[in-house]
């Protein structure tokens, strides 16, 4: 698709950071969106599957988001379009977790 | 026929495996290569709605096979789960003013990996 993903050629997006010593990781939540989308890597989405998924978020919120954002936004996607989870759940997750703080 | 997946979770075995080595994309061929280094070729003009590997700024662009890199399974179709659809992949040379016009450096190329259905013999 001709999505926000297939940025070659474009101009005004400033330098690429590059961080010395960059952690594999910058926080907790990006290792398990990692751990979520790996296990779901092969035995329940194709992983072109999951890259698509990412290609799929609206261009703006895309190019505004991190990497890991992305991954997120994509494993959403995918286990709601294969009804492995309803987007209710989801909520009603997030829902809890924010009480129990 | 479209790819079914396990739909099994991971074991820690498997999952140690897969970030050893990560996922191994190759597959095999009965058919020899259609082109081989030195052919010219030429990128389709295609505005797929679904999953691609061929970038915009390729398309239509003419370029030089500078190497077969062997068959794989095809990212367009396993990403809609149609079809593994195995086919070799090349390392298309082009040079960077057919890409990006007369501005750009005379003697710069830039070299990308593109599947057999991305390319037209010319």
């Amino acid at each position: 698709m001709n999505g926000p993903h297939d940025m070659g050629g474009m101009h005004g997006m400033g330098p690429i950071p590059i961080e010395p010593d960059e952690p594999v990781f910058h926080s907790e939540w990006e290792a398990k969106v990692f751990a979520m989308s790996f296990a779901t890597f092969c035995n329940f989405f194709p992983v072109d599957e999951t890259r698509h998924a990412s290609e799929r978020m609206p261009p703006g919120d895309y190019l505004s988001s991190a990497y890991y954002e992305r991954w997120l936004y994509a494993l959403e996607l995918l286990i709601t379009e294969h009804n492995l989870v309803t987007p209710a759940e989801i909520e009603q997750r997030i829902a809890e977790l924010a009480q129990g703080e | 026929m479209a790819i079914e997946t396990s739909n099994e979770c991971m074991t820690v075995a498997q999952a140690q495996y897969l970030l050893q080595n990560g996922v191994d994309c190759r597959s095999v061929s009965d058919d020899p290569p259609r082109f081989q280094a030195g052919d010219r070729v030429r990128a389709k003009v295609i505005h797929p709605i679904t999953y691609t590997r061929l970038p915009r700024y390729v398309r239509g662009k003419m370029g030089t096979i500078a190497k077969v890199n062997g068959v794989y399974v095809f990212p367009d179709t396993v990403g809609q789960r149609l079809a593994t659809k195995p086919q070799y992949v090349y390392s298309v040379r082009f040079a960077v003013q057919e890409l990006w016009g007369p501005d750009a450096s005379p003697r710069d190329c830039l070299y990308i990996d593109l599947f057999d259905d991305h390319l037209d013999a010319t």
